[in-house]
């Protein structure tokens, strides 16, 4: 079986704690994402995985096994570098060939996976060629190559994207997706680009200083983030965080078994906004942060009871949307509108919070939800 | 075109004109001047003649503004007195007879010098010596200065330190190794015979056989060269991306593959600008010879270098000398054609 | 299972791995170690069989370098080794510093200023410096007696600047060629003359280089023998050949002696060997090999 399972897996370089206390389980054929900011510990996790790495405590298993101090050689994983890693002096056919020489497989079985792999990932015209000699996208290629021509326990990705450009990103992962989606085995890819997890990953393991803050799937992370970090990591253009202190549950306005009206001070204004019921367990005065997507505001031309105002401070045209950026006193929004909306700099509009789109995350940081 | 473009037009060509000029009448002058004169005033006029060469040449330089001719002129001009000079020098003495401390001067021989030397037995046999402990020694060296960058490859503690042991062979003079290895080597009290005599109860001649020397200038040599080797070689090793190793564990490749494939690329084109450097530096060997041994017993281990220097200095046959020095400069002047060639290929190639 | 420790450096090496490499170093270092140890002995204990390994060090071989006199046997000997001394330090720092001044000034120009075939010129000079001195020793021998320049200062300082010639122009060639042109061309656009574009812009980025070069060429002119057998005189010798002669010496080797004045000459080469250790490779190879 393909499986991968970390346990309370530490690593400690000197002062520094990389990874605290990891838990993980990657089933067979499941793609989980390691994502977040540089130095949150995600790469230290792969390579420790890998064996590449002495965890200092912890237990990692891979099909089952426990594998703490073995070699990457005896346990059997795939990798693919963030650098390719390619074996500059061989040819590609020698590279993808590499390592199957371990396997014991007869020249013939070696020359047929290779084909098929090459076959696979479009190799077949630069079979020939060295390393050096490649674009970009065939070296990424290769290098993926010779992680699946053999039969290894796990596959372990470290940024295979980084290195490419936009365009041909979007086409490596609808590969690489495609690639893995035939092969059953547990993979671990690690990341710092959200778009590129939302895509390829089954779940997301979302890393902060060597913790995980949450590991869900795509669509969980995104709509229901477990705390302020995941919630201002995800998604672009980032989420409004406001802060604002909880007025009272209203007894007069919508009351439902889905949402609770709830009133906020939220800058200078007020604002009833349709939010969690949880939300309504929380003490009168408590302070918290509002969280809402720019496309969770809309804006409305007269002050409603869950608007607030504000004045448009830039336009940034996305195409075929428009970022605005407004500010009131000291508060900053950014909503996404239409591109035809004709907004204009300097106008004093109205935010509307668009029912049961804000999260609230109570004074720890945690999203306070039922 | 003005006036003044004119004037600095013609001077352009008159210094253009001068020069060459110069290099015509010295390249006539001088052979002639050698050939007619006595060595003192030959001397003198070859010099005046060169001189002028060198001033017009700098002043057709500057007319010129070009600095790097002006840049590169004192070295040059030092070069050509010190060596270039001095080499044609022999060349042309190679052509005569000449001996250093006869009062005659010096007979037209031709290509006589040559002949005889390449036809002598005993100018073969030096050189058969010479080859014979040129491979001996740069084999070595290379397997060992190998084996030592192997060692020093990995950090450990301590490693600048030894590192810097290790390397303090090459930094002591010549006449050092040679005096103190004599010292070694001595069979009533040094270090190796009594180490010998532990076990055969006998002292240990090393010195006094044709091979015994053989070997004692070997291990001599190749002890104080083989981290210069090392040092090479360590510096191909420590250019390997760590990720290649990395990337060759996952992929469960043995020891040897991995060498084969990742190291040796890396450093097969220090080893050859190693193998080369050291095949002529080894190709001169003198001091170490001459100090261990003088090329003992007898004159069975006289490396060329100082078969051409007895030549000269002990029995005066100055021109043969010459000749058979000008044939070595030209195996010289092959194998660091070689060395260069390997080293920009090598350039290339890290690019 | 016996866990085999994977570090985060593929180079760092197992716990037994700096003791093997220990032993290995002072297996080689033995030779040098112990004729440091020799300078320490009694010309007595330097003959001792079987060796001494522990005996009364002294320290009268280092004190007879330098005195004019020596008792040996009772009898009071002239060493000189002072004026020997004197005269090696002398004959390369001169001929060190004349080389390193014209020679960074072609290597410059090499640089900057690359002339038509500049990479044939450059092949003669480093094939001057590979030549066998053999070769060239015979006519300069001459044209020095002749000259009358035998046994001088002056006419050793010549020859040994231009032996430095060739090293320390590839040397600094390497040097200035890593410099970026772009501070360079900088300097041209705010108005700076080519010498100021030199002295103040280029110089100042390769005072490591020059610092490496000095030393290297002291090294390499230091130990050099065979010229100096040849052209100094009995005023001008130097340490090599003094030593050489002490070995044939009528009055018998004497070992400590020798090996006090070798310990002495390796002290300075040893020393800035250690500063320089990043210009080594660059260093030996005569400037063709960079890292």
């Amino acid at each position: 079986m393909s499986t991968i399972a970390l346990q309370r897996l530490t690593k400690v370089f000197g002062d520094l704690t990389a990874v605290k206390a990891v838990d993980l389980d990657v089933a067979a054929g499941e793609v989980v994402c390691l994502l977040g900011p540089s130095g949150c510990g995600k790469t230290t996790t792969l390579r420790m995985i890998a064996g590449l790495e002495q965890e200092t405590d912890g237990d990692i298993r891979i099909g089952g096994n426990r594998v703490n101090g073995q070699t990457p050689a005896q346990r059997n994983v795939a990798m693919v570098f963030q650098f390719y890693a390619l074996y500059p002096t061989l040819t590609v056919e020698e590279n993808l060939a590499y390592p199957l020489h371990a396997d014991g497989l007869s020249t013939t079985e070696i020359a047929a996976r290779v084909r098929t792999v090459s076959t696979t990932l479009h190799l077949d015209t630069v079979l020939q060629q060295r390393p050096g000699q490649l674009a970009e996208g065939e070296k990424q290629r290769v290098a993926v190559g010779r992680a699946i021509v053999r039969d290894p326990n796990c596959f372990l990705f470290d940024e295979p994207l980084s290195r490419l450009d936009v365009q041909l990103r979007e086409r490596m992962r609808g590969q690489i997706k495609e690639v893995l989606a035939g092969l059953n085995k547990a993979t671990v890819i690690v990341t710092h680009d959200q778009l590129e997890a939302l895509t390829m990953a089954d779940r997301i393991a979302v890393m902060r200083q060597g913790v995980i803050e949450q590991c869900a799937s795509p669509h969980d992370i995104f709509a229901k983030p477990a705390n302020l970090f995941v919630a201002g990591f995800i998604g672009t253009p980032q989420m409004n965080l406001l802060p604002a202190v909880l007025v009272g549950a209203d007894d007069c306005g919508v009351r439902g078994e889905a949402s609770a009206a709830i009133r906020f001070r939220v800058g200078d204004g007020t604002a009833r906004l349709a939010v969690d019921p949880a939300v309504g367990r929380l003490a009168p005065e408590s302070s918290v942060t509002l969280g809402v997507r720019p496309r969770g505001l809309e804006l409305v031309s007269e002050p409603q009871e869950d608007s607030l105002p504000a004045r448009i401070d830039l336009i940034e045209p996305m195409g075929a949307e428009t970022l605005l950026h407004l500010v009131d006193g000291k508060l900053e929004f950014r909503i996404v509108v239409d591109r035809r909306s004709g907004a204009r700099v300097g106008e004093r509009v109205n935010l509307r919070f668009r029912p049961g789109q804000t999260h609230v995350f109570d004074a720890s940081e945690r999203r306070v939800a039922s | 075109m003005t006036v003044a473009a004119s004037g600095v037009r013609t001077r352009g060509a008159f210094l253009a004109l001068a020069w060459s000029l110069a290099l015509v009448v010295a390249l006539v002058v001088i052979p002639l001047a050698v050939w007619l004169l006595p060595g003192n005033a030959a001397f003198w006029v070859s010099l005046a003649a060169a001189a002028l060469v060198a001033f017009t040449a700098a002043a057709f330089a500057y007319g010129r503004r070009n600095n790097g001719a002006l840049l590169v002129a004192p070295a040059v001009a030092l070069l050509v007195v010190m060596n270039i000079f001095p080499l044609l020098w022999s060349l042309g003495l190679s052509f005569f007879r000449y001996k250093a401390n006869s009062v005659q001067p010096p007979a037209w021989l031709g290509i006589n010098n040559f002949a005889t030397v390449l036809s002598s037995p005993d100018v073969w046999d030096r050189l058969r010596t010479t080859g014979l402990i040129m491979v001996l020694t740069v084999s070595c060296q290379l397997v060992v200065g190998f084996l030592l960058a192997l060692l020093f490859e990995k950090q450990f503690r301590g490693r600048r330190v030894l590192l810097m042991l290790v390397l303090t062979p090459m930094m002591l003079s010549y006449v050092a190794v040679g005096a103190f290895f004599r010292y070694y080597y001595e069979p009533t009290f040094g270090l190796l015979s009594q180490f010998v005599r532990l076990f055969t109860g006998e002292p240990f001649l090393l010195l006094n056989t044709p091979w015994g020397a053989r070997a004692g200038i070997v291990f001599a040599d190749a002890w104080m060269w083989s981290p210069f080797v090392m040092l090479l070689v360590l510096a191909g090793l420590v250019s390997v991306p760590a990720y290649l190793y990395e990337a060759a564990e996952i992929d469960r490749a043995s020891w040897w593959r991995r060498f084969r494939t990742i190291t040796f690329p890396y450093i097969r084109g220090l080893l050859l600008l190693a193998l080369l450097f050291r095949t002529i530096e080894a190709f001169k060997l003198f001091d170490v010879v001459f100090l261990l041994n003088e090329g003992g017993p007898g004159t069975s281990n006289e490396t060329i270098a100082l078969y051409i220097y007895r030549q000269s200095f002990q029995y005066n046959k100055t021109s043969y000398a010459t000749a058979l020095a000008y044939i070595m400069l030209f195996v010289v002047v092959v194998l660091t054609n070689l060395y260069l060639y390997a080293v920009n290929r090598r350039a290339r190639e890290a690019a | 299972m016996a866990a085999r420790v994977v570090s985060r450096d593929v180079r760092q090496a197992r716990p037994g791995w700096a003791a093997l490499a220990t032993v290995v170093s002072l297996i080689y270092f033995f030779p040098v170690f112990w004729i440091i140890l020799t300078a320490f002995k009694t010309y007595n204990d330097a003959l001792a069989v079987p060796p001494q390994w522990l005996f009364t060090p002294t320290l009268d071989n280092f004190f007879s370098v330098f005195s004019r006199a020596m008792t040996y046997q009772g009898a009071a000997v002239d060493t000189g080794f002072d004026l020997f001394f004197f005269n090696s330090i002398f004959i390369a720092m001169t001929s060190v510093a004349i080389a390193l001044v014209i020679g960074t000034a072609a290597a410059y120009g090499f640089s900057r200023y690359p002339l038509k075939g500049n990479d044939t010129y450059l092949f003669i000079i480093l094939t001057t410096r590979m030549l066998p001195p053999i070769v060239v020793i015979i006519p300069i021998f001459i044209m020095f007696r002749e000259v009358g320049l035998s046994g001088t200062y002056v006419g050793v300082i010549l020859l040994y600047t231009a032996f430095n010639l060739p090293f320390t122009i590839w040397m600094m060639k390497s040097f200035f060629d890593e410099l970026s042109r772009e501070v360079e061309d900088a300097a041209r656009m705010d108005g700076s003359s080519e010498v100021k574009v030199f002295f103040k812009v280029c110089l100042p980025q390769v005072i490591p280089g020059l610092a490496a070069t000095a030393v290297f060429g002291l090294i390499l002119t230091w130990n050099e023998y065979l010229f100096a057998l040849l052209l100094t005189g009995v005023e001008t010798r130097t340490v090599p050949v003094a030593m050489g002669q002490t070995i044939g010496g009528a009055i018998g080797v004497r070992w400590g002696l020798l090996a006090a004045i070798e310990t002495l000459f390796l002290i300075p080469v040893v020393a800035v060997t250690f500063l320089l250790q990043n210009q080594l490779l660059r260093g030996v190879t005569f400037g063709t090999v960079k890292r």
